[in-house]
């Protein structure tokens, strides 16, 4: 019987700066390895710890993947100062992904917060992989200063693909930067969406998720037509540890995306 | 009705020296010279020529203990030498009625869901319960609070219920029954006369458990959930985290408690996944970077605690994650007593009506 706790290796092929803080770490797993958008890893850094991850990467790649980390405690810290070619530990994929059969010709809103783009980023590759699909993406992202922003090479590309609609935001000006100032909330006015047939996708740090929730409800989402990615401390991966119960569900197992429905009744779900 | 059969004491003796032959074999040992109180019980695995103790209610120690260790080894890892998990044959005898009924929380997260723990699943394969009636109870036990019978009626391989000068053994499961079957020159059936002695000294046990509950006004168990989801805004809370010093005991030695943490070391040359006991009152049990908290405060912790044993567990298995033995009454150096703070909650929520 195979060990759930024990991760696969996987090599670190090669290591993108993304932004100050962020780095993308592209991964090739010497076991095959697959998962579907929105799932999870925990991505374990040989003898030190572990730490749960979104991939940023395209699904449909088999042999790589890439996982977008912001540098904030031991095992990140340790990662963004990692050489390549080590290997790397990984255990997944966790947990449900997004329900693509349920976004099928739908106007599909698509809402990130800084590092929160990176899972969004392996959503929109599926997306665009079959974008006959769907009605359209409408993409809104919002960095803390333009210097923040991740995926710089790839966003302008994705702006001008076949139904999309894409604005970023910054919360801080700078000489440089062209375009809109002001928190993600801002550039959720006036959006080319078709309200009854659209679903809402967030990413992003719990006080961002929560004002673009409300935001949401505000211009009259159906609060199960609100998808969160919701990110509690983690150990497990599956519904074992503990860690991260939330009302009567595990973030592991039952999400970590959930839609707003499924979370409204709760308490204290933003902290 | 399951098949039950008669060993006389000097006989048992006997069969648990076969036993221990194949078997590493537990029994609970009173803990010390006490004559003044009722002694404690911790499990010791039995040496050549000792015999187990036949003891009255539950054992120190949680049933969960031989099952998920404190300290585990959950894997190697990158390592093609990686020894095969391995697990030998355990006996353990004198469990009882609540730890059997609390046990189905350990079976249900480790064995259920996504994905099975091979090691729990090895350690439960490889392991006999033989569990015992109570004939007495501490202070503290509170399992016909939750509906649960100072006696198992399943979920053990083999449950024994002292009768004169032996015991009447009842088959709880297939392994019981191979036991049975390979010792059968020690085994007779049980006669109706038995039997019946058995259910009056069951009835007597209850009786005076029961005399020993009902002053205490406990909560029942088809209202807790309810308590849970409307006393959520109640200082409860607040009031009994006072005492508190998060030393986690009450996580730790609960029998239904599950939490853990995977850490990572390196020995040598070899990369191990640890798997420790965890503990929901611990300060960081829920912290993630940058800091961020959302049980930040004592009060949250201990809300959590019964949240996660009342309305999840409800919820997810059908069952409250409480068997009502009452460890985490006797380990808290805070005297936080889960009964009295279920019976506030229950009070200030029909005093606010
Ligand atoms: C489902 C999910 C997906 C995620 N995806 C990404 C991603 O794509 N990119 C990214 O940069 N970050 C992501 N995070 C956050 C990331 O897990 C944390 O930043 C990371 O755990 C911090 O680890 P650390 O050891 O550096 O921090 P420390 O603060 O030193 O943390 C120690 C331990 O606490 C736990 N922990 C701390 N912070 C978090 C957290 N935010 N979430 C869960 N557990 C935590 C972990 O078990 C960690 O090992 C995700 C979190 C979750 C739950
Ligand atoms: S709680 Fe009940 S079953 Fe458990 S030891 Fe006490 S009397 Fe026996
Ligand atoms: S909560 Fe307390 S009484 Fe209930 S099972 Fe756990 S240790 Fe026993
Ligand atoms: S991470 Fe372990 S239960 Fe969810």
């Amino acid at each position: 019987m195979k060990n759930i706790y024990r991760p696969i290796e996987a090599v670190l092929e090669d290591i993108i700066t993304e932004s100050p803080t962020i780095k993308t770490f592209v991964l090739r797993p010497k076991e095959p390895f697959e998962f579907r958008t929105g799932q999870f890893i925990e991505l374990t850094l040989p003898g030190v710890g572990e730490a749960p991850f979104t991939p940023s990467s395209d699904p449909n790649l088999k042999d790589k993947i890439d996982v977008t980390i912001m540098n904030v405690g031991e095992v990140t810290a340790l990662l963004h100062s990692s050489a390549k070619n080590i290997s790397l530990g990984i255990r997944g994929p966790y947990g449900k992904g997004y329900p693509l059969d349920k976004f099928e010709g739908k106007d599909i809103l698509i809402v990130g917060g800084g590092v929160g783009l990176a899972p969004l980023r392996s959503l929109l590759f599926s997306l665009f992989a079959d974008i006959d699909k769907y009605n359209k993406v409408v993409l809104r992202y919002g960095a803390r200063t333009a210097n923040d922003i991740i995926y710089k090479e790839a966003i302008p590309h994705w702006a001008k693909k076949k139904k999309v609609d894409l604005v970023t935001t910054v919360d801080m000006g700078s000489p440089e930067w062209k375009g809109n100032v002001g928190l993600v909330t801002t550039i959720l006015k006036d959006l080319p969406l078709d309200l009854k047939k659209a679903i809402c996708v967030v990413c992003g740090p719990p006080i961002m998720m929560k004002f673009v929730t409300l935001k949401l409800l505000d211009l009259g989402f159906n609060p199960k037509d609100i998808y969160l990615s919701m990110e509690k401390n983690m150990s497990c991966g599956l519904g074992k540890c503990g860690h991260c119960r939330i009302g009567s569900y595990y973030i592991c197992k039952d999400g970590p995306v959930f839609t707003y429905e499924q979370l409204k009744d709760l308490y204290d779900i933003w902290d | 009705m399951h098949q039950i059969y008669y060993i006389e004491s000097n006989q048992l003796e006997t069969l648990f020296q076969k036993l221990k032959k194949s078997y590493k074999v537990f029994s609970p040992v009173a803990k010390g010279p006490n004559y003044t109180a009722k002694a404690d019980y911790s499990y010791k695995g039995l040496a050549e020529g000792e015999s187990p103790v036949f003891n009255p209610y539950r054992a120190v120690e949680p049933l969960k203990s031989f099952f998920t260790y404190a300290q585990d080894q959950a894997a190697e890892y990158f390592n093609r030498d990686e020894p095969v998990l391995d697990s030998m044959q355990v006996i353990v005898f004198g469990v009882k009625s609540c730890d059997i009924a609390g046990h189905k929380v350990q079976d249900f997260v480790f064995l259920e869901g996504v994905e099975v723990d091979s090691l729990y699943r090895l350690r439960r394969d490889n392991t006999i319960l033989i569990s015992g009636d109570c004939t007495d109870f501490k202070d503290v036990c509170h399992c016909l609070a939750w509906d649960i019978l100072p006696h198992p009626t399943e979920g053990f391989d083999l449950n024994f219920s002292p009768l004169n000068d032996g015991y009447l053994v009842e088959v709880g499961s297939k392994k019981g029954e191979g036991l049975i079957q390979q010792y059968q020159e020690y085994f007779t059936p049980a006669k109706e006369t038995q039997i019946a002695g058995r259910r009056v000294k069951r009835e007597n046990l209850i009786e005076r458990l029961k005399r020993h509950l009902l002053p205490q006004k406990l909560v029942s168990k088809d209202s807790v959930q309810r308590l849970m989801r409307e006393g959520y805004n109640l200082d409860t809370w607040q009031q009994f985290m006072l005492t508190c010093v998060e030393c986690g005991g009450c996580n730790l030695i609960c029998n239904t408690c599950h939490c853990f943490l995977l850490a990572d070391k390196k020995e040598g040359n070899i990369n191990k996944k640890v798997k420790v006991w965890d503990s929901c009152q611990y300060a960081n049990f829920t912290r993630v970077a940058g800091g961020a908290n959302p049980l930040k405060t004592r009060t949250q912790r201990l809300r959590n605690r019964f949240l996660k044993k009342f309305d999840f567990f409800v919820d997810n298995l059908g069952m409250p994650a409480c068997c009502g033995c009452g460890r985490c009454i006797e380990v808290c150096p805070g005297k936080i007593d889960i009964r009295e703070v279920l019976k506030d909650v229950a009070k200030k929520l029909s005093a606010s009506k």
